[in-house]
């Protein structure tokens, strides 16, 4: 009966259409004045449209109301409003009353162990596990207990306390053991987790050891006997791991046993009485197994890696004898492996250890020269054998360039010549041959070395601030070559996360975001890849098209928050044990994720800037929720940084800071503990001027400011600006407040700060100097002067609405020049993009001047010359876009300012004269073929169709 | 040269080098999750020597009766590990597994038939062409709406090898739920 009448709302909840079920459970109740199951799920309905005091209310009245939960349609529905509520406490009661009126006890019990292993109550976990493997024996319960023990003591306060968890998890299992009941590996492996937590080596090997059902099923299983080679290192039995290693290695090619095996041999040296007999014979077995077909990778860096561990641990006699020079070594690996794409990441660790151990040797130039010499050898011979459409040559011509960049680095070489010697050679074949029409992989990897040396000459030869215009050009031929490379082979994501950097670099959002777009990039990658756009369009004044993207990152954080606990249910569900550890691992970094917290800050901001002239601002303020931003260095050092820097392709060790591409084109740093903490205070300092909390607000711009002080070059010079720019804000609103004389002249100062950011003089001509301003200042200056201005407006609007009229009055007459001086020069601004960026670029960046780019010139210009073209139109298209996101803003709040102001205050009516806006309609024509993101610039004030973040 | 070992769900934050590629899909986050509480011993990853990822391989079981196979769900190798023998290496792991540990009948795997690269690799370890899927890919918006080759290959339980006798006609996509 209760099935029947409220299938309608389940029906409606299948379709998530939770207005019907809401008319459908209303329908109910006022037919049957007391319908608990309607009730409830209106409960659930309520909470997943944001109505959380109503349905709080009415789940905990239905919960109360006697007898209720006796249904299992009400059990569902108040614990889906629980859950939904986020109130697994109540979700637990749910079940436990229950617990008195069902005859089916297992079920609720397990429904309350998933609830209370879901939210993380361990001690509620651990006792529902206990009565379920009592009242119910079933295997599955006792390891239920035995997880449950294990994650009691990972979070116990005290070491007596974790240990006396994990002694009674052991004895659990070992029970368990005993009667037979561990059957398969994933019992096994929690067991062997407890044992390892307590470092009890020799106990984890008795049992993989063990014979029995279980052997056969592990004896297959890599992980486990890489774990057992491993455990016998750890309890000191050199001479087993090696021998143990040595037959897993006879049956299968695991890298992993290799590596241990080495470890083994080196451990064995350090025993008394110790001979290098170990030594002699694993070298024997590595030559062996490498003769042996398709195990010659391996075995030949088992060579060297066992080499450079006898080395490591002072034994470089034994190194010698057994092994001979590590040096030759490395090259006849590279000369049996070059041909492959693999043998440079292979081979690049040791080649640095080699150079590391000789410095400390003072032989580093002895070694390097042996390395270059080795290389000079090779290079000119794979060089012509690649042009000669050998494709292997061609493969380990790119394996000797990396090589040869890498030595580069290692030797510190400063001479930008240097570096780009060699680009005029590789770019022909990269680009311009048959090999590179038939997308062959190494003319890709080519084109990535060509652009990679580019740019590495360019930054070491133009980082003064008098040469950023000779920066700018190198740049824009490195990005030609990108942009061609990407041209001739669309699949290649290297290419293009590379290209991504050098537009935002030069400040060009629009094709640095189309080519973001061409990578598919949802889910995880907007943690781990999400800095790589995120935040860069507003800070080039793009804050639609970002906000956007914000959102998708926003929303997928939510979703796992909500989805990862079911998938923890599952494991336990299914009985794999192993998952729980990683399961929760995964969901801590990515709750407490600093590209999340990141993301969140920028969605933020892009909000302020969307609702920035709207007439609910200040209800939007006066509502946020400012407490769960609000960041310590606790919290901070808490995240995790699960973003994926390295994914770029890097020629160098990441650790080799000064030669790390990706560091060095960062358009702004990567966004880390400070920039956070600023963006943090940003909202809460609205936040209390429009609640109008002095006290809140004076520690806040305090605390800003001290944030400021010690951000340095964490945090870039425009966030710096804007940051300043609030607290000059924030000093003001107190001003006003406290009736200070100093209000005008603060005001003044603010007006000047933001005006002072607008390009004041902009480029008349086409000079290289122009173009570089404006790719590496102008645009960011002026986004966070526009950005400023948003929040003064904001705070004038807070003015008003306190009843301080002549400061409001006051404030918005000043803001109303600022207005009109930004829209004249943003006017002037866009005028020069539009008319003269491209003419600007095709006479100074595609120039042949500078004697560094000379050789690569005529090929970038000549055989590139559509790409280089269209890479142009690309910049100048940008920067047209952002100056118009940006004149947009002010032309807006002209628009939209008298509904708002509800004040006599006519200035801000006060149309433009004719003469300050000198922009006639042709002139906002788009540029040709920048029509492609239109409709992101276009929608600065579009409905993005997400609740706000404010609230 | 690569260890092989089971995936897990931290490998997530560093698998970009390997799902950036055009023909790997990204999915979303419970579907790896599920894969890995449902057959983590089906799901297997391929590290280098200096700890990046090469390769993973995601799989599944099901199917009633005589169609009791494992299902390749995801084979994909990073761009600059490839013509390494990754593919095979990890495509062995399910295959034993799905005889040795599940006692299947057959491995299947749907592939794009634009993958020519993989569809050698496929045919090269037996597998044959069993059936055509109608638009089993739909676009999303990088890739483009393409039919399925639906490719099997038998294991030793099924000695007639009824399971791979190819279908004459193309099937829809809800034909190939088990």
């Amino acid at each position: 009966m209760e099935s029947r009448q409220l299938r309608p709302v389940y029906d409606a909840l299948e379709h998530s259409d939770m207005n019907q079920a809401l008319r459908e459970c209303d329908k109910l109740i006022r037919k049957h004045a007391m319908h608990p199951g309607a009730q409830a799920l209106k409960a659930f309905v309520l909470a997943r449209q944001g109505e959380v005091k109503q349905a709080t209310t009415l789940a905990h009245q239905v919960l109360k109301a006697p007898g209720a939960v006796k249904s299992p349609h009400v059990q569902q529905g108040l614990s889906l409003a629980f859950r939904a509520l986020g109130l697994p406490e109540d979700e637990i009661a749910v079940y436990t009353a229950a617990l008195k009126h069902s005859s089916d006890a297992e079920s609720l019990h397990c429904k309350i162990f998933m609830t209370a292993a879901r939210n993380k109550m361990l001690k509620e976990q651990h006792a529902t596990a206990v009565v379920l493997n009592k009242q119910f024996k079933q295997d599955r319960y006792t390891w239920w207990v035995v997880a449950s023990f294990m994650l009691q003591a990972k979070s116990a306060a005290h070491e007596s306390t974790k240990q006396l968890q994990l002694t009674l998890a052991e004895r659990t299992a070992e029970m368990a053991l005993k009667e037979g009941r561990l059957t398969n590996t994933e019992e096994l492996r929690i067991y062997l987790e407890v044992l390892e937590l307590q470092g009890k080596h020799d106990f984890m090997l008795e049992v993989l050891l063990a014979d029995g059902p279980l052997a056969e099923k592990i004896q297959n299983d890599c992980d486990l006997i890489s774990q057992r080679i491993d455990l016998m290192i750890k309890t000191g039995d050199y001479a087993q791991a090696c021998k143990a290693a040595e037959q897993a290695l006879e049956s299968r090619d695991n890298w992993a046993d290799y590596k241990l095996y080495a470890e083994a041999v080196v451990a064995t040296l350090g025993q008394t009485g110790a001979s290098e007999s170990y030594a002699s014979a694993a070298i024997a077995n590595f030559d062996r197994w490498a003769c042996q077909r398709g195990r010659a990778r391996a075995a030949n860096l088992a060579c060297i890696d066992l080499a450079t561990r006898l080395h490591e641990a002072g034994h470089s006699d034994v190194a010698d004898k057994v092994i001979g020079p590590v040096g030759e070594r490395i090259w006849s690996y590279i000369d049996a492996f070059m041909a492959k794409a693999i043998c440079y990441s292979d081979i690049m660790n040791y080649i640095c250890a080699h150079a590391k151990r000789a410095a400390a040797q003072q032989l580093a130039l002895s070694v390097i020269d042996f390395h270059t010499k080795q290389l000079e050898q090779r290079l000119s011979s794979a060089r012509t054998n690649a042009l000669l459409h050998d494709e292997d040559a061609a493969q380990a011509w790119v394996c000797l360039e990396r090589i040869r960049y890498l030595m580069q680095a290692l030797v510190d070489d400063t001479d930008s010549e240097r570096w780009i010697a060699g680009v005029e050679t590789m770019l022909p074949f990269a680009l311009d041959s048959d090999e590179a029409e038939q997308k062959q992989p190494a003319c890709s990897d080519m084109v990535l070395i060509a652009s990679q040396r580019i740019v590495q000459a360019a930054f070491l030869a133009y980082s003064e601030p008098a040469q950023h215009s000779l920066l700018c050009l190198a740049l824009f031929k490195a990005l030609c070559v990108l942009e061609a490379g990407i041209k001739l082979n669309s699949d290649q994501f290297l290419l293009k996360l590379h290209a991504i950097r050098l537009y935002l670099y030069l400040s060009c959002y629009e094709r640095a975001r189309a080519l973001y777009d061409t990578l598919n990039i949802k889910h995880i990658q907007h943690d781990t890849l999400g800095f790589l756009i995120n935040g860069h369009g507003m800070a080039l004044g793009c804050f639609a098209p970002d906000l956007a993207l914000c959102y998708d990152g926003v929303s997928f954080y939510d979703r796992a928050e909500a989805r990862i606990p079911r998938e923890l249910e599952s494991a336990y569900g299914n009985g794999t044990y192993s998952n729980i550890t990683d399961f929760l691992a995964f969901q801590d970094n990515l709750v407490h994720s600093m590209q999340r917290e990141c993301t969140h800050r920028h969605a933020l901001r892009g909000e302020v800037f969307e609702h920035g002239g709207s007439k609910d601002v200040l209800a939007q303020w006066g509502e946020a929720d400012v407490v769960s931003i609000a960041h310590t260095d606790a919290t901070i050092d808490a995240l995790n940084d699960n973003r994926d820097v390295g994914v770029m392709g890097l020629l160098t060790p990441i650790e080799m800071t000064r030669w790390n591409l990706e560091i060095m084109t960062r358009p702004v740093p990567l966004q880390g503990s400070n920039w956070l903490k600023i963006f943090s205070l940003v909202p809460q300092i609205m936040h209390y001027i429009v609640c109008a909390d002095a006290a809140q607000l004076d520690m806040r711009s305090k605390e800003l400011l001290a944030v400021i002080d010690q951000a340095g070059q964490s945090v870039s010079s425009h966030d710096i600006l804007l940051a300043r720019g609030i607290c000059q804000i924030a000093t003001l609103y107190l001003s006003a407040l406290s009736g200070n004389e100093c209000f005008e002249q603060q005001l003044t100062g603010l007006a000047d700060l933001i005006c002072s950011n607008i390009p004041q003089e902009l480029p008349a001509g086409s000079s290289s100097r122009d173009l570089a301003s404006v790719a590496l200042s102008a645009i960011r200056n002026a986004a966070a002067a526009t950005e400023l201005f948003t929040y003064a407006l904001s705070a004038k609007h807070a003015l008003t609405a306190q009843r301080l009229p002549s400061f409001a009055k006051l404030c918005g007459l000043r803001l109303s020049q600022v207005r009109k001086t930004a829209l004249k020069l943003m006017n002037e601004m866009r005028v020069w993009a539009d008319k003269q960026a491209l003419e600007c670029i095709d006479l100074q960046w595609q120039s042949r001047e500078g004697d560094l780019l000379a050789p690569i010139a005529d090929f970038v210009f000549d055989r590139c010359k559509a790409t280089s073209a269209s890479t142009a139109r690309s910049c100048a298209s940008s920067w047209l876009k952002s100056v118009k996101s940006m004149d947009g803003v002010y032309n807006y709040v002209l628009m939209t300012l008298p509904a708002l102001l509800h004040s006599t205050d006519e200035s801000w009516f006060e149309p433009l004269p004719p003469n300050d806006i000198d922009v006639d309609a042709a002139q906002l024509m788009p540029l040709p073929g920048e029509d492609q993101n239109e409709d992101y610039f276009e929608d600065t004030w579009g409905d993005l169709n997400r609740k706000s973040l404010l609230k | 040269m690569s260890t092989f070992r089971r995936f897990r769900a931290m490998d997530m934050f560093r698998f970009n080098n390997i799902n950036l590629d055009r023909y790997t899909e990204t999915y979303d986050l419970s579907f790896y999750l599920t894969y890995l509480s449902s057959w983590p011993d089906l799901y297997v990853v391929a590290e280098s020597a200096d700890r990046s990822l090469m390769g993973y391989l995601m799989g599944k079981v099901e199917g009633k009766g005589e169609e009791w196979h494992g299902h390749v769900t995801a084979l994909t190798v990073a761009p600059e590990c490839r013509r390494l023998g990754l593919g095979r290496g990890l495509m062995r792991v399910l295959e034993e597994a799905s005889e040795r540990i599940y006692d299947c009948y057959f491995v299947d795997l749907f592939v794009r038939p634009s993958n020519t690269v993989a569809i050698q690799m496929y045919e090269c370890l037996g597998y044959i062409l069993y059936r055509q899927v109608i638009d089993y890919y739909m676009t999303d918006g990088v890739m483009p709406t393409e039919y399925a080759h639906d490719m099997r290959k038998a294991l030793s339980r099924d000695v007639a090898k009824r399971s791979v006798v190819p279908l004459k006609h193309p099937v829809n996509v809800q034909d190939t739920f088990f």
